[in-house]
């Protein structure tokens, strides 16, 4: 067990404890919807076409663009339609996707990977399949997860994260329970890719009974399963960085800047998935839960099934609703239940709807400083952000809020902080890229006026200095004219005392 | 790390006004119920005058007149003020308190100044002499109304405050030790304010920098005088027990809007309110400098604030 932490945090009772965490599996859906935008990079290209007839695995959207992944279908069918859909995303906006109508059989494509003798295989081989089987960060940021492996070159410490990050998600410690053998398995391959000398998987200490099966399929010696106090916003990677290692990744760094390479447990596991078989990433497991729920689980769903599809499974209550995706702390709520599961849909909470506490005044009484899990002061930056004073606001170091929503949780006039900071950092980028636009135009403006003045002067110099030179050259002349007229009169004499004397 | 308290604003108000209790309770016993009208005639004024002001502002009146903010600044004035004193000084005192302390900055949580600090300073500077007479003994209820609306002579029931007494002695030659500095109501008013105080810290409403760096800068300077020359500095013991001590260093120097943020922040401006107060207790025309050292205190938050950052993540 470990003491040490970083500051702040909150500590948060699982709103929706269960005795037993299962996975339970989902029936197929009869359709899935595939979204073409992921969380970081282009939106994929499709590579089918309505009518097309596709296989579980079959690759049916790809992209060029380095930080993003292809996308498969996650079951076999018929692809119906690549239009305008309903998309989990706070934007609450329409995105494309591919849907496919599936046929029942669930067939799927061939594929063979590195095999379970996988220490043959060399990196780029098992890069490219992390690539080229879909997997993105599955703990809720979606960060490709080939992108975090290529190119390490001095990499000490590969952490694991199995801390669940946020109260009532259960998906991570399921997986952790019931698949302990792919987890370590996956940590090895990890450990090959990264060159690191030992692996740490960080487990938070009310998962008990994850610790207790991972340990029993752990024989690595250089692997080791390290429980941590269960705080909110431990799961960050900077923090669980912090807690595990006692370094901090400097502001506005990676954790590979130190040598650390973070992966979440579940993208581990679709890593031992991709690398051993080369098996795309088709499925994740999911927590229901929720005060709207009655028997919070988990089921492993296809992804592009709607948040209905297993909703329903979980026996909802029959009151009004209001669904979130993610955590109950940085999650996104999700107006429209059609909405299809993706990569980073580790839960979904269905609670009751409920009236929100009425904002008030900001009293400054300082909870949401104790709270900030990066010490900054949210309620100077609350103040700044307000009065969209986004310079002074970046002076108490707005960027490196995590908008973890401690500070909002611990608010006692329930003002909503992280959302006041987000939107200042966006009117931050807006400014300074106008800032920048306005500061190349007067240079520009500047630079010409400049130049007009200099071709002036260095005209007016041109033109003295010719006018100098004339001067010089008419009084050349003159000599000149001086010493022909000279010569001249001598000649005259000359000829004219000739004359005389003839 | 921290568990939420899961208080909101108004309960937190409620809680305070709640802790001031024992102290408000020791100040009835010894002044009788002129305590009691005082905080009466406050709140009343307090809501009056808030709600007429939110109203000329057009902002909700109901919801801002239950957060209990102006209530809780009515109270603080309240009891900082005589229990004797006429009717309008406290009427006043509010008034100002809430208008030019607080709406006029746009309500709770944009006033730099404490607003019972500033009503408190505005009475002390206009009325002197109403502000410094203190009862003598206990009033009853009927007593006290006829004092307090001006219906008898107040003379054969004030007197002056034991820290004023002791300043004018000592104006007139007279050395401590010839002097009864002690005074057991006003001890026992310290104590219940320092019980209400500390049940503020065990709820976590407010932090413990405050009050303990408060204490700690009357402790280093009343210590320093007394070291200096005991025959004409009370001794630090005296400081703690005598006057709106423990109040301000755990009700008043604590208001979080007009108060550092920082914990750093926190601990220097309660330091220097402490140090503030010892010295105009000490050097200044007055004979307590809670008001003063909070008001001038409150000026240099924006100040603290900034260069007492705490250090940021990765940085």
């Amino acid at each position: 067990m470990l003491n040490r932490s970083f500051n702040g945090g909150v500590v948060i009772d699982n709103p929706h404890p269960v005795d037993t965490v299962e996975i339970i599996p989902a029936p197929l859906p009869d359709k899935v919807v595939l979204p073409l935008q992921q969380r970081i990079g282009d939106e994929a290209i499709p590579c089918v076409e309505v009518g097309d007839h596709v296989l579980t695995g079959q690759m049916v959207a790809k992209t060029e663009d380095h930080f993003s992944v292809p996308i498969h279908a996650s079951i076999s069918g018929t692809v119906v339609t690549i239009d305008d859909q309903f998309v989990p995303h706070k934007s609450g906006l329409k995105s494309k996707c591919i849907t496919i109508e599936s046929d029942g059989k669930d067939q799927w494509i061939k594929h063979t990977g590195c095999g379970t003798d996988f220490l043959h295989c060399d990196k780029t081989t098992m890069i490219e399949y992390i690539q080229a089987s879909g997997i993105v960060g599955m703990g809720g940021a979606g960060f490709p997860a080939h992108a975090k492996l290529e190119g390490i070159q001095d990499c000490h410490t590969l952490i694991i994260n199995g801390t669940e990050c946020e109260p009532g998600i259960m998906c991570d410690y399921a997986l952790m329970q019931h698949h302990p053998r792919e987890v370590i398995r996956g940590v090895e391959i990890l450990l090959h890719i990264c060159g690191a000398q030992r692996a740490i998987i960080a487990v938070e200490d009310d998962k008990q009974e994850a610790i207790n099966s991972l340990l029993m399929y752990c024989h690595n010696d250089r692997i080791s399963i390290v429980k941590i106090p269960t705080k909110y916003t431990s799961g960050a990677e900077k923090l669980l960085v912090k807690a595990l290692l006692d370094i901090e990744i400097p502001s506005g760094g990676f954790a590979i800047d130190i040598g650390v390479v973070c992966q979440n447990v579940a993208t581990t596991k679709a890593i031992f998935d991709a690398v051993i078989d080369n098996k795309p990433l088709v499925s994740r497991i999911v927590t229901v839960t929720g005060s709207g729920i009655e028997s919070p689980n988990n089921y492993e769903v296809r992804l592009g099934a709607s948040f209905e599809h297993i909703v329903s499974m979980a026996s909802p209550n029959t009151n009004q609703h209001d669904v979130r995706m993610g955590g109950m702390m940085m999650g996104v709520d999700v107006e429209d239940t059609t909405a299809p599961i993706c990569k980073i849909t580790n839960c979904i909470f269905v609670n009751d709807a409920v009236e929100k506490p009425k904002t008030q005044e900001c009293i400054r009484c300082g909870q949401c400083n104790q709270a900030c899990p990066v010490d900054l002061l949210p309620q100077q930056l609350y103040w700044y952000a307000k009065s969209e004073n986004t310079d002074k606001a970046m002076d108490y170091n707005l960027a490196d809020c995590i908008e973890c929503r401690c500070c909002d949780y611990v608010c006692p006039s329930h003002i909503p902080l992280a959302e006041y900071f987000s939107f200042a950092k966006a009117l931050h980028r807006k400014t300074t890229e106008e800032q920048y636009r306005t500061d190349v135009a007067r240079e520009r403006f500047e630079f010409r006026e400049y130049r007009l003045e200099r071709n002036k002067t260095e005209r007016a110099k041109m033109m003295a200095a010719k006018k100098e030179e004339l001067k010089k050259k008419m009084a050349n002349d003159k000599a000149q004219k001086d010493k022909i007229a000279a010569a001249m009169a001598r000649v005259k004499k000359t000829k004219k005392a000739k004359n005389d004397a003839q | 790390m921290m568990h939420s308290n899961a208080l909101n604003t108004n309960q937190i108000m409620r809680q305070v006004i709640y802790a001031l209790g024992l102290g408000v309770g020791a100040a009835y016993v010894f002044f009788g119920w002129g305590v009691v009208v005082q905080i009466t005639l406050a709140m009343v004024t307090a809501v009056v005058v808030e709600s007429a002001f939110l109203s000329l502002r057009k902002r909700p009146v109901k919801a801002s007149i239950s957060d209990g903010s102006a209530v809780l600044s009515a109270v603080l004035l309240a009891i900082s003020i005589p229990s004797i004193a006429p009717w309008w000084v406290v009427v006043l005192g509010v008034a100002f308190a809430i208008i030019f302390g607080k709406q006029l900055y746009g309500g709770l949580g944009n006033n730099p100044f404490n607003p019972a600090m500033l009503g408190y300073a505005f009475l002390l500077v206009s009325y002197p002499l109403q502000m410094t007479t203190w009862a003598g003994e206990f009033l009853n209820l009927s007593q006290a109304i006829d004092v307090i609306f001006n219906l008898s002579s107040i003379d054969a029931l004030s007197g002056a405050t034991q820290l004023d007494a002791v300043k004018t002695q000592l104006a007139l030659g007279k050395i401590i030790s010839e002097l009864d500095v002690n005074s057991i109501s006003q001890a026992w008013i310290n104590v219940g304010f320092l019980l209400g105080g500390l049940y503020l810290i065990a709820r976590r409403i407010i932090t413990w920098h405050i009050p303990v760096a408060f204490i700690a800068g009357m402790v280093v300077v009343s210590s320093m005088l007394y070291f200096v020359d005991e025959q004409i500095y009370l001794p630090m013991q005296n400081h703690l027990m005598l006057g709106a001590t423990m109040l301000a260093a755990f009700f008043i120097a604590t208001d979080p809007v007009s108060a550092s943020t920082t914990p750093k922040g926190r601990l220097i401006y309660g330091f220097l309110i402490g140090v503030l107060v010892v010295v105009i207790r000490v050097f200044g025309g007055y004979p307590d400098g809670v008001a003063f050292a909070v008001l001038l205190m409150n000026m240099t938050v924006p100040l603290i604030d900034y260069y007492t950052q705490p250090k940021v993540f990765g940085k």
